[in-house]
């Protein structure tokens, strides 16, 4: 094992924050981050829309949800990416490798997503709707104040694993060749030619670190205290 | 612009030799994952002080680092791992095949795990003493009497565990298996037909994907049902 090969500090830079300030390049983890947490904001945003619509009272609507669900759901990720890769400059879209990755994380992030979402709303109990209704509160206002909110706290620890596949699904993006985590070190791995084993170790302690980071912040959202004061005073 | 007769020539046949492929791939993988997943789940539960954080370190390694990543790993660490005649022997028929079962299936062993323990988890733990109490062996009283309770559980997590393997042979294409992606690839660059071999592929997946969930949620409902009828126990009903 020669970890000394791979762990210099000119290495260490682009696999983590790159050279940012000098000639604007992002190091690895940057970028993997940057893609996992955008694609984690919007996938969160689209798959309440989309959970919360599955059980609308329009069967259109419902049917609409649930094909998207089933379709995304059911198809791997890498082909969703080479789509994301096609499909927009079929229409004359040109995507940069970085917005048709993220734009397929999204999609199929949100399909799973859509399917918490729905579980968290059926775990609230259906007496605070009639309450809440009872109270005046509009269709839009129960869900938006009284369901979503207790039922995002019954989701966390399903979220919680989602995030973790996201962050871990960036790293796709290396086989369209964006410069992400894992391309980086390939890249590194593929200059030394004798140390693959040292490098891909090293990866997988990166990926690992900031997973179980994501996983133990996402934690102390569960006490019920803490998210209160987070949440509900926005 | 499309042109999707093409399909019945040579790209067709590629396609399906690359889903032969991807079949072969998920099989092995599943049955070893599967059997990865019992070992550990079972070990796990049983919580013993010495392998405890053996196994917790092989878990959460597993689940927190990417597939592909982890594929790329056991990929190039056989020269380390296998014995030097070994290695020398299977590099000159290829061991991208192996390499992808060996790590599909570590990587969704400890999913299986999880899901393992968690089915036992599910059984009163006083029902395993009674067993033990009453001089049945550790591997019986787990066969005859935890792991009948504990499948009920267990299965439609496994199975959607069996979907997600079929999804994730498409990333052995990253160190050369022909699976079905690889084969979408190789239509883009050598034959210039991707947008058709793409939406075949995708279709592919989709209907074997959904075979698999349809199958396994009968298969569910059907285990629970001759469950409850047998054992008194109530019928697990999911949509």
């Amino acid at each position: 094992m020669q970890f000394d090969r791979v762990w210099t500090t000119a290495n260490w830079e682009r696999l983590l924050v790159g050279d940012l300030a000098s000639q604007g390049v992002m190091g690895g983890l940057l970028l993997t981050l940057l893609l996992g947490f955008s694609s984690i904001g919007l996938a969160t945003l689209l798959g309440t829309i989309i959970g919360v619509l599955r059980d609308s009272p329009w069967r259109l609507l419902r049917a609409g949800c649930t094909i998207y669900v089933q379709a995304f759901r059911n198809v791997p990720l890498l082909i969703l990416v080479f789509w994301a890769y096609f499909f927009p400059a079929a229409l004359g879209l040109q995507l940069s490798k970085f917005a048709s990755v993220l734009l397929a994380l999204t999609l199929f992030t949100a399909a799973y997503i859509a399917e918490i979402v729905r579980g968290g709303i059926r775990s609230v109990n259906h007496g605070h709707v009639e309450a809440a209704r009872a109270l005046g509160m509009g269709p839009l206002q129960v869900e938006l104040w009284v369901v979503l909110p207790q039922a995002l706290f019954n989701m966390l620890p399903a979220l919680a694993g989602r995030y973790i596949v996201t962050i871990k699904n960036t790293s796709l993006a290396f086989l369209i060749g964006l410069a992400d985590l894992t391309e980086i070190g390939k890249q590194i791995g593929a200059r030394l030619m004798t140390a693959p084993v040292e490098v891909y170790i090293t990866l997988l302690l990166i990926y690992f670190l900031v997973n179980r980071g994501l996983s133990a912040l996402m934690r102390l959202l569960e006490d019920r205290h803490r998210f209160s004061r987070i949440f509900l005073r926005i | 612009m499309f042109d999707w007769t093409i399909l019945w020539g040579k790209p067709g046949l590629l396609i399906l030799q690359g889903l032969l492929a991807t079949l072969e791939l998920s099989a092995w993988t599943l049955l070893l994952a599967f059997l990865i997943g019992l070992v550990v789940g079972t070990v796990r539960w049983l919580r013993l002080s010495l392998t405890e954080p053996l196994c917790w370190f092989y878990i959460e390694f597993a689940r927190n680092t990417p597939p592909v990543v982890q594929i790329l790993f056991w990929y190039f660490s056989a020269t380390y791992v296998l014995p030097t005649s070994l290695f020398l022997g299977l590099r000159d028929v290829g061991y991208e095949f192996g390499a992808a079962v060996v790590a599909l299936a570590i990587y969704h062993g400890a999913f299986i795990a999880e899901v393992v323990r968690s089915g036992l988890n599910s059984v009163p733990r006083g029902q395993f003493d009674a067993s033990r109490a009453l001089g049945i062996g550790l591997v019986q009283s787990l066969r005859r009497i935890l792991m009948p309770q504990a499948v009920r559980i267990a299965l439609p997590p496994v199975v959607n565990e069996a979907v997600s393997i079929v999804k994730n042979t498409s990333l052995a294409m990253a160190i050369g298996v022909t699976e079905l992606t690889y084969q979408y690839k190789h239509i883009d660059i050598f034959l210039f037909r991707g947008v058709e071999a793409l939406a075949a592929v995708t279709v592919i997946y989709a209907a074997v994907c959904l075979l698999i969930a349809g199958l396994g949620h009968l298969a569910s409902a059907r285990f629970s049902q001759h469950l409850a009828r047998n054992h008194d126990l109530p019928v697990l009903t999911s949509e």
